[in-house]
């Protein structure tokens, strides 16, 4: 029985040398080859490649990267700024009937439900949006450094807990979402089953179907966004936290601080640059939230037969893709255009606050 | 004699492990053969597939003989139903696999000093598991195994073991009812009582603040898992139990309704579904992985004219938002560019792909991790004769390795996210199109209702497990990369 | 392989155009097998000569030939050298092994010589046990010893190590030092390495370099760069204790030291800088009459402290021939142990 083992370990490990040595050869060729070229260009001076070296090398290096995004990247942000004096682009026989400097814009800006509130549905997409980010982007901020502190400060179980926080970044935001409209069904979903439980008449109440109400619908929707974004913002709160030299605190222990204001005072001060820039990037992930909403409500952004929608931006501006207004390209690159001032500005906005309060 | 112990007991596991590996693929087996006999309801005149039929099934599925039959209805006569029998195996499977890797793991690493009176007992746990799962044999060797680790440990062998358990668990016993004498002294002294007392105001605050902190945890933590939970239950109720006004919040193991995977995975499609998404991340990962090895390389090593100012320009576009690109991107692969969809001849993988087969900010994160190996490793490569292209593939992608693993976990997750690219894509194409929803679009898109227009929940949340498990599982194995790599490309932003 | 360097030169050249002339006219040649030390201070420019002859560093000036090839234009790893770097830079995701193995890659050697000479080397320098393990794994001297042997393994024409055992602590250093003496006799390949420390030079090269700000002090074997420098520099630079330096005038063929006269000396008369070792003064009983301001007696020997034209000078004499508490003492000295120096130049005088 042993030797079947070893004999086998035997014949596994030749076969291994084999291997290794045929690549080995493999390179040996390749090097002969390559130096015979050498030499051969070196003859005849034809030999480019070494007179500028690092200019020839990066453009190999970097033309695959170049390429897509010259194409995918590049083109595109030139040609948005093209579509958006467009008139009239007609995709299927690519042709316009003029030129418009800020006629797209305003297309837009007048739109009944871009921001102002449309007659119809009485919500407006930058409405919506504004919402949306003013109020999940503080909240999850400030429940992410509450849970990963605490979690800094307990010592069995932590592993577990990191993982199951982490758990709603793994998923699909639509896969999800889905569970969650099911769970806030008017009519025995989890939720008010669970509100019942507590005494509060929630009967058919409805969150996101006919019958729902605005707020109810928002409180959904933030609810979900909160709770799928707040894994990335703890996993990088914790990470920097832990990173903090334990003598600060060895130091505020000896001078009899009160936790709150170990926290208030040297941890938050401390991370301040990942704060700030979680809350960069949050600000503009959460301006650029879509997905989430499809997920709830579908790509209309409404529940059925109801008079608001929760329509984003991004939603708003895909309309113009293959949406209801399908092909008016123009009316879309200027609403991206008009999206990417609002984060460029808010962007902005958040350094110049930082300056004073970030400190690195 | 005690080093002869501890090999005669790691041989001992190696082969109870062997004997678990087999009956793990064996329940494997079992489960796929079990799957495949479920059957989908029959309209007894079309002869196809009915859907609608799923709204009254209360599928239990009855072995009687060689027989199998699917009985309709809220009755039936059984004692073994199909739903029992796979739900056990699942069950088994799900204990087993995660305990088989623990103890490969542990067989490996342990040595001779790590060996205590815990390694026995659980030795002696992991046989119980053993039994319940129906692994007779493994159970008989680990019991064994125990018996030879309390010899190691205690010198004991058998008869004395047993002997010595009645006066053990006394010992136990008696350690904790003692504990509570000793602390009664009188002291006389005025300043230690005062120091004693805010001891224990101090260890009261402690305890208290422990109790908080673990509560706020607790209940952050059932908040997050709760859908999950209601998720996996709503997928495997039958169509009344899904749209009840009274859901249940546990489900009996046998009535347990596996079969809406299935209609999920063939009838719905979702197969094919998640198969296009498969390949969509495969490749796109794969060429982004390559672009931005090369292009990082070309940003940390290679000295060239312009360099800041490429990659500053880079960074900048990082700013861009991508809705401005879908507009153009779209155009361009369509008949007025390049042509992959919306003409004769479609490619839509290609349109899928290629556009987000690079992206500047892994370039970004790369380009750090590949700066951070010294330039003295590089100049040594270039004395030993080592090109550019060598040094990258065998020294700084080994080097690296971690962050490359970040990435390509990070665009996985992307690729598997994908919703409004192929919804564009393939809306153009219209029939043909919907073969290659990924699958984001197929779960908004799927019409999960009946004729009559109620929607079958159960099967809308079915698919979204089947979506979601894959991806649970590959967390699970590479828990540790991947939350370190997130957080780490946190705190390099 | 003989190594020459002719004129070499570097200028440094930074971004406001200010330049630094870091090696400056180095001329020299190294015989085939001998092991050189680059010697000098901070900043006096050995590493980038050193570099210079790897080829990682281009000269401004000047032509390097290895043996009859002129290899000033040629890249490093055309060159056939090897070299050991300062912190070794071993590949921290590669075991030992693999480490040595790596430049044969490149080479035109089939792999069973390969596999061979990886052993044969790891042997060498005394890590034969180590193969398998990873750098982080090893301590500081094995890691060295495994980018020597790294280096060594594609027989290089020359060896060249940058300050190779400046990273290692003070007991380590000794061992390793003969080390590489060993190495280097039994493999004859004609080696050069850099280092600040010139006991450590003097300890084991066949011949050293002495730099200093670029420019060549001295080329010549330890011991008789020792009893014949060339210059104040030279003289200075080597020796421990140090080299007693001060001032003295010649008044009509006379040393004066403390307004008498000291020594005969047929040199110019005028103000010189005078050096005196501090091992070659002898008690005597006809010599100069000295102060004594201080005695050190450490076992063996004794170290008086006395002024010498308002300098203080130690001199290193048998503790037999001092007394304690001794107050004067009559010092001589060899007339071929006395080193004057031009004050202007820093050469050293002749004085027959």
């Amino acid at each position: 029985m042993a030797d079947l083992i070893n004999s086998t370990k035997k014949f596994f490990r030749k076969i291994g040398t084999v291997i290794k040595t045929f690549f080995w050869n493999i390179r040996r060729v390749l090097n002969n080859i390559k130096k015979r070229i050498g030499k051969f260009l070196d003859k005849h001076n034809l030999n480019f490649a070494s007179k500028f070296p690092g200019w020839a090398k990066a453009l190999l290096y970097l033309s695959p990267a170049l390429i897509v995004l010259a194409i995918f990247t590049f083109w595109p942000i030139i040609n948005a700024f093209a579509l958006v004096v467009y008139e009239n682009y007609n995709m299927t026989t690519d042709t316009i009937t003029g030129y418009t400097v800020f006629g797209n814009f305003i297309t837009v800006l007048t739109d009944e439900s871009f921001i102002v509130p449309a007659s119809h549905t009485g919500s407006s997409a930058v409405i919506n949006t504004l919402i949306i980010v003013f109020i999940s982007v503080p909240v999850s901020v400030l429940l992410a450094l509450f849970i990963s502190a605490a979690l800094n400060s307990i010592k069995p179980l932590k592993g577990f807990f990191q993982t199951i926080y982490f758990l709603p970044y793994v998923t699909n935001t639509i896969a999800i979402g889905l569970v969650f409209a099911y769970m806030f069904k008017a009519d025995g979903g989890l939720v008010n089953e669970f509100l019942s439980f507590f005494g509060v008449q929630s009967d058919g109440l409805s969150w996101v179907e006919s019958g729902a109400v605005y707020w109810r619908s928002m409180f959904v929707l933030i609810f979900y966004s909160i709770w799928s974004t707040l894994a990335f913002k703890i996993m990088v709160f914790l990470t920097s936290i832990q990173g903090i030299d334990k003598q600060y605190y060895q130091a505020a222990a000896i001078d009899a601080t009160p936790r709150s204001k170990i926290f208030s005072r040297i941890t938050v001060p401390l991370i301040s640059p990942m704060i700030f820039y979680i809350l960069v990037t949050s600000v503009i992930g959460a301006f650029k939230i879509y997905n989430s909403i499809v997920a709830l409500f579908g790509t209309s952004g409404a529940p059925a037969g109801v008079d608001y929608n929760l329509q984003s931006i991004v939603m708003y501006i895909y309309q113009f893709i293959d949406g209801s207004n399908a092909g008016n390209l123009s009316v879309a690159a200027a609403g991206s255009l008009i999206l990417f001032a609002i984060i460029l500005v808010l962007t902005l906005v958040q350094m110049q606050v930082s300056k004073k309060r970030v400190h690195y | 004699m005690n080093k002869q112990l501890f090999d005669k007991s790691n041989k001992i596991e190696k082969w109870a492990l062997f004997v678990d590996f087999l009956f793990i693929v064996l329940y494997i087996t079992l489960f796929f053969a079990l799957f495949k006999i479920l059957q989908l309801p029959i309209d007894e005149e079309t002869g196809e597939v009915a859907l609608g039929l799923l709204q009254y099934i209360n599928p239990e599925y009855t072995i009687l003989g060689n027989q199998l039959y699917l009985t309709l209805g809220a009755e039936a006569d059984t004692f073994i139903t199909v739903n029992l029998l796979i739900s056990m195996l699942v069950l088994y499977a799900l204990v087993a696999v995660p305990m088989f890797f623990i103890n490969l793991k542990k067989v490996r690493t342990r040595t001779i000093y790590e060996v205590d009176s815990y390694a026995a007992g659980s030795k002696f746990f992991q046989g119980m598991i053993n039994l319940l799962s129906f692994n007779p044999i493994s159970f008989v060797l680990r019991v064994w195994n125990m018996f030879i680790l309390v010899k190691f440990v205690k010198g004991y062998n058998v008869k004395e073991f047993f002997k010595s358990i009645g006066p053990a668990i006394k010992a136990f016993f008696k350690k904790l009812f003692t504990k509570k004498e000793k602390e009664k002294f009188g002291d006389a002294d005025e300043y230690s009582v005062s120091i004693k007392k805010s001891i224990r105001r101090q260890n009261a605050a402690q305890v208290l603040r422990l109790t908080f902190t673990y509560v706020f945890l607790i209940i952050m933590a059932l908040i997050i898992v709760i859908p999950f939970y209601w998720m996996i239950v709503t997928s495997l109720k039958d169509f009344s139990g899904a749209n009840s006004s009274n859901p249940e919040f546990f489900i009996s193991i046998s009535r347990m309704n596996w079969i809406n995977y299935k209609v999920v995975l063939t009838e719905l499609n979702f197969g094919l579904y998640i198969r296009n998404t498969v390949i969509v991340a495969l490749f796109s990962t794969a060429g982004t992985v390559l672009t931005t090895i090369l292009a990082a390389y070309a940003f940390a090593r290679i000295e060239f004219k312009g360099r800041e100012l490429l990659f500053s320009i880079l960074i900048m576009t990082m700013m861009i938002p991508g809705e401005l690109y879908i507009i153009t991107n779209f155009i361009t692969v369509s008949k007025n560019g390049f042509g992959w969809i919306g003409t004769d001849n479609n490619n839509y993988f290609l349109a899928m792909i290629l556009p987000f087969i690079t992206s500047i900010s892994y370039i970004f994160f790369l380009r750090q991790a590949f700066k951070q190996v010294p330039d003295s490793l590089y100049k040594a490569a270039r004395v030993d004769g080592c090109s550019d292209f060598k040094f990258l593939m065998r020294v700084m992608v080994p080097i690296a390795s971690p962050t490359i693993f970040t990435i390509t976990i990070l665009n996985v997750f992307g690729s598997w996210n994908a919703y409004i690219w192929p919804r564009i894509i393939t809306g153009i194409g219209g029939e043909e199109g919907q073969q290659f929803w990924l699958i984001s679009n197929a779960l908004r898109d799927t019409g999960f209702a009946l004729d009559t227009g109620e929607v079958m929940y159960n099967l809308q949340i079915a698919a979204s497990t089947i979506v979601t498990v894959p991806l649970l599982i590959v967390f699970f194995m590479f828990r540790k990369y991947i939350m370190n790599g997130i957080g780490r490309s946190g705190t390099k932003g | 392989m003989e190594l020459r360097l002719e004129n070499l030169t570097k200028i440094f050249t930074n971004k406001t155009g200010i330049e630094t002339t870091a090696v400056s006219e180095l001329d020299i040649t190294i015989e085939s097998g001998t092991l050189v030390g680059l010697l000098g201070p901070s900043g006096c420019g050995k590493s980038t000569t050193l570099f210079m002859i790897a080829g990682l560093e281009k000269p401004t000036g000047g032509k390097i030939f290895f043996g009859d090839d002129d290899v000033t234009k040629l890249a490093p790893e055309k060159r056939g050298i090897g070299l050991v770097f300062q912190n070794y830079a071993l590949y921290p995701h590669m075991t030992v092994y693999n480490n040595i193995l790596f430049p044969l890659e490149n080479l035109d050697v089939p792999r069973e010589e390969a596999i061979e000479r990886v052993k044969e080397m790891a042997n060498l320098v005394g890590i034969g046990t180590l193969l398998d393990r990873k750098p982080s794994q090893l301590s500081g001297g094995q890691q060295q010893r495994v980018a020597i042997a790294r280096a060594l393994v594609k027989k290089p024409r020359v060896l060249l190590l940058d300050e190779p055992l400046s990273n290692l602590d003070a007991r380590l250093r000794l061992q390793m030092r003969e080390e590489i003496k060993r190495i280097q006799r039994e493999t004859g390949i004609t080696t050069i390495f850099v280092t600040h420390d010139q006991e450590e030079a003097m300890s084991i090269s066949d011949k050293m370099v002495v730099l200093d700000f670029g420019v060549k002090q001295q080329y010549d074997s330890p011991q008789q760069m020792y009893t014949d420098p060339d210059n104040l520099f030279v003289a200075k630079f080597l020796g421990n204790p140090p080299i007693n330096t001060f001032e003295a005038e010649v008044k009509k063929g006379y040393m004066m030291i403390n307004g008498d006269k000291f020594m005969k000396f047929d040199v110019p008369d005028g103000l010189y800088d005078i050096g005196m070792r501090p091992e070659n003064f002898r008690a005597t009983e006809d010599g100069f009459k000295v102060a004594i301001k201080d005695i050190f007696h450490i076992g063996r020997d004794t170290m008086i402290h006395f002024d010498f034209n308002g300098v203080n000078v130690r001199a290193l004499v048998d503790s037999d021939d001092i007394e304690e508490k001794q107050k004067f003492v009559n010092l001589s000295i060899k007339p071929n142990r006395v080193y004057m120096f031009d004050k202007k130049t820093g050469e050293v005088v002749s004085h027959g």
